[in-house]
């Protein structure tokens, strides 16, 4: 039953993927709602992902529904939102013990499966609206997750430079949503954005473990409510590509950190829709992905200004970043030469060993994802998100085929477009630096 | 070599140990793309003040071992080794926590090339004055960054908050003045004391054959030639078990508050090793996942009162010299969560822990266990973990299923002593 890829089935207008394999000791669902990536939702997504975990109609209580996954030996109940372009990505999922593993004879599949539609369908009500206390609790929970993002001063200047960046598109809008959202929602009207969520957004099912797709069809058309199966479920548009701008913006935020947090974001004008794709895969790994990388060896190797200065790619959006953590007072020295690394990209200042080096550590990274069960949903649905679907055999096949000339031609695309740095609140507060 | 089947969770161990005294452990992973190998020294933070027996006594300065970690990717063909993983499609890594130093590499092709890689770069250093020069305003770097990480501080804080004088308090990093003093002369002086086979192990998992793996590792050994080594002495001062301080407060802009705090084990508590620490460690766990795990009682009242939210964590370290429970996370007002927790606990412990909460959470420690061995790197950096200290990792499961509720009680009522409570707290500047 062994095969290396998902099986994909439908249910109703649900896409249902499967990954039949007894390599691992667990069994992963993961259930993955798109919604546009917008004002309106993006606070009410983040919200609903931790509500839902709260209580169901059998659990209402929390801690009764916490004991029933302990009691499942231990299954983890898991729900987030991220961003992939401008969708937000509201994700569900389980992972539980397969029981060939355990001295019992109880069958976990079906009960975690029920489980696991239960919290999505099911939650705890009163009044025809959510339990009042949960939303309260979450409200506040959602305000000091938010507050949080200082605290990690390499994730706070990520979102900022984005903030940044892409002032006036949705994807600056940060995972969590937004302060000023928090007040003005409540039971009633969070229960009818759920309803709406979940009869309106696509849905994809995904199952890694010794399951065949068959069976997990048929569980589910028992399990899930008629109307979630047949409803009708719209298209998120992919993002919209940003207008160039006609200079480099430059941005300085000062907190009280020792460290200097420089990141640098780029219009790749490259997505993963585009023929392009590979060759922006090595050149992101070329620039910055690994350590035998341009910004890895010049940066921190040969200048000794940095601990890490790497780079990365959003792809749906067609974004790079580049980020480092340096002394304050050397700004202007690693922002010349993480420019002049740019510079070589554009003049096909890239070695044969380069490239070779890059082919080898990317491959090897999209094959060690077929090891992690996480990691395996999330490479199939990326290519479910960008429309395209192509399998690990197709990409690699096309990272091998890429030569330099379509390196550079990426790299004459690539523009930078923000810097941002963190500093202390030392030097010349009104100087741009 | 030998073989050691593993029926519950269906895995079969491989090991032998080679003349000079290297252990090395393969286990095969069938479906599974990636292979994964960990080269690791019995040799940390902590060991600062040592001696081979029959040469000198040496003190050396804080974050050596992490220091001489960054510099053994330095190869005398100047290439970093970084670069030769690269081109055989690896990846390569290492790390240094306070009582080892482990190097590291993952790859889906060349794993052959790549574990010679591994074994040769890390068996043969290469120091100069500039190379040792150059790596500090790296490291200098990599401490200011864990200078402005309120997690690391608020965690780092309550380690140093226990200890007087164990050198688990030093940071492993060491600071910017403690590794400007260091020389290629005292890195050579710790790598040979330290890097000797017999004081390390190997462990290979995935997709591989155990025999070749071993005979490979037999004759890249065969080749090299190591001088006997004698006993290396480590010398700890004397631990009180009271506290350094019962609380510890620093100012970094945080937008959320972090509060962490735990127990310290008694001197008497400590020294063990083998079966009887895994039990000790294990048994410690359940305990306080059932005062304080995300399905207590607690925990939810905690949470619903807006003191916690689910970061909020639990965990106990347990070493040979040292020991410790780690509780806590992020919180609005550490000062109420403190108070609440002062005033929860005690009636907790003497009500003992019940026999539903016992199973359920022996339950879900099981499942969870299960699950960690889909995770190669975890197998390997546990397995050698708990091996430097005599415990073998797959007894993890069988010996979760013989603690008795018992033993979690008796554990409860020596660890949770107030007298050995301390606290460590980042908030915002004023």
């Amino acid at each position: 039953m062994t095969r290396s890829q998902f099986e994909t089935g439908s249910l109703g207008n649900l896409r249902v993927h499967v990954y039949p394999s007894k390599k691992f000791k667990t069994t992963t669902l993961s259930i993955l709602l798109q919604q546009q990536l917008s004002p309106g939702f993006v606070t009410k997504d983040a919200l609903l992902s931790s509500v839902l975990q709260r209580g169901t109609q059998s659990y209402p209580n929390t801690l009764d529904l916490k004991r029933k996954l302990a009691d499942l030996y231990g299954a983890i109940l898991f729900g987030d939102v991220y961003k992939r372009g401008e969708r937000h990505i509201i994700q569900f999922g389980l992972e539980m013990a397969n029981e060939q593993y355990l001295q019992s004879q109880e069958s976990l599949l079906k009960k975690g499966i029920s489980f696991l539609i239960e919290v999505l369908t099911k939650p705890a009500t009163e009044n025809n609206g959510f339990r009042k206390e949960y939303i309260e609790q979450e409200k506040a929970i959602l305000k000091q997750k938010i507050d949080s993002l200082q605290d990690d001063k390499i994730r706070f200047a990520a979102q900022r430079s984005i903030e940044e960046m892409c002032a006036n598109e949705p994807y600056a809008l940060f995972n969590y949503g937004r302060l000023s959202d928090i007040p003005e929602i409540n039971e009633q009207n969070l229960y009818t954005y759920f309803q709406e969520v979940v009869t309106s957004c696509r849905i994809d099912i995904y199952c890694v473990g010794n399951v065949s797709s068959s069976h997990l069809i048929e569980i589910l058309e028992q399990l899930l409510p008629p109307e979630i199966i047949k409803a009708e479920r719209k298209e998120i548009p992919f993002s919209q590509e940003a207008t160039a701008k006609n200079e480099v913006k430059v941005v300085v935020d000062r907190l009280n950190v020792k460290q200097g947090k420089l990141n640098m974001g780029c219009r790749t004008h490259t997505t993963v829709r585009d023929h392009d794709y590979p060759a922006l895969l090595l050149y992101n790994g070329i620039l910055g992905g690994f350590p035998h990388s341009k910004l890895f060896m010049n940066v921190r190797e040969k200048a000794s200004l940095a601990y890490y200065a790497s780079s990365g790619i959003e792809s749906h959006k067609g974004i790079l970043t580049i980020q480092s953590g340096i002394e304050i007072d050397n700004y202007e020295k690693a922002v010349a030469i993480i420019k002049e690394q740019l510079q070589a990209m554009r003049e096909g200042d890239i070695t044969e060993t380069e490239i070779e080096q890059t082919k080898a550590t990317l491959t090897n990274q999209f094959r060690e994802q077929q090891d992690s069960p996480y990691n395996l949903i999330q490479f199939h649905y990326h290519s479910i998100l960008s429309g395209k679907q192509w399998t690990l055999t197709d990409l690699l096949q096309q990272i091998e085929q890429v030569e330099k000339a379509d390196i550079q031609r990426v790299a004459e695309k690539i523009q930078l477009d923000t810097i941002y740095f963190l500093r202390d609140q030392g030097g010349d507060p009104h100087a741009k630096n | 070599m030998q073989k050691i089947e593993h029926r519950q969770v269906q895995e079969s161990l491989y090991y032998e140990r080679l003349p000079n005294g290297l252990e090395v452990y393969v286990l095969p992973k069938e479906g599974f793309s990636k292979t994964y190998a960990t080269f690791t020294t019995q040799y940390g933070s902590i060991d600062n003040a040592f001696q081979v027996k029959g040469k000198e006594k040496m003190v050396v300065p804080d974050g050596i071992a992490h220091f001489l970690e960054h510099k053994m990717f330095e190869q005398e063909s100047g290439e970093d080794v970084f670069q030769t993983f690269s081109r055989q499609g690896a990846s390569a890594n290492a790390f240094t926590g306070f009582t080892r130093t482990a190097y590291l590499f993952s790859c889906t092709s060349n794993v052959e090339r790549n574990l010679e890689t591994l074994l040769d770069f890390v068996q043969s250093p290469y120091f100069t004055d500039e190379n040792v020069e150059k790596e500090k305003g790296i490291i200098g770097q990599e401490i200011r960054m864990y200078d402005d990480n309120p997690d690391w501080r608020v965690y780092f804080g309550l380690i140093e908050a226990f200890y007087q004088n164990h050198p688990v308090k030093i940071d492993i990093a060491g600071t910017i003045d403690s590794i400007t003093q260091i020389t290629k002369e005292m890195l050579y002086l710790c790598y040979h004391t330290f890097y000797h086979p017999s004081n390390m192990l190997l462990f290979v998992v995935g997709s591989v054959d155990p025999e070749k793996v071993v005979e490979q590792v037999r004759n890249n050994q065969a080749k090299k030639s190591f001088a006997e080594q004698a006993e290396i002495l480590r010398f700890v001062p004397d631990e009180p078990d009271q506290v350094g301080e019962r609380r510890k407060e620093i100012q970094l802009s945080v937008g959320i508050p972090k509060c962490m705090f735990g127990f310290k084990e008694s001197q008497q508590a400590l020294g063990k090793s083998g079966q009887s620490m895994f039990e000790q460690e294990l048994a410690t766990k359940i305990c306080l996942e059932a005062l304080l795990g995300s399905d207590s009682e607690l925990y939810q009242s905690l949470y619903n009162e807006g003191l916690i939210d689910e970061n909020f964590g639990l965990d106990y370290a347990l070493e040979k010299g040292y020991g410790h429970s780690i509780i806590g996370g992020d919180t609005s007002n550490p000062e109420k969560l403190l108070a609440r927790i002062q005033e929860e606990l005690p009636k907790r412990v003497k009500q003992g822990i019940s026999a539903t909460d016992f199973e359920r959470i022996r339950k879900k420690r099981i499942g969870s266990s299960l699950r960690m061995f889909n995770y190669l790197e975890w197998i390997a950096n546990q397995f050698t973990g708990y091996r430097f200290n005599g415990i073998d990792l797959f007894q993890m499961i069988p010996t979760l299923e013989q603690i008795t509720l018992e033993q979690v009680n008796q554990r409860m009522r020596e660890h949770i002593n107030w007298d050995r409570f301390a606290v460590s707290l980042v908030t915002s500047h004023l």
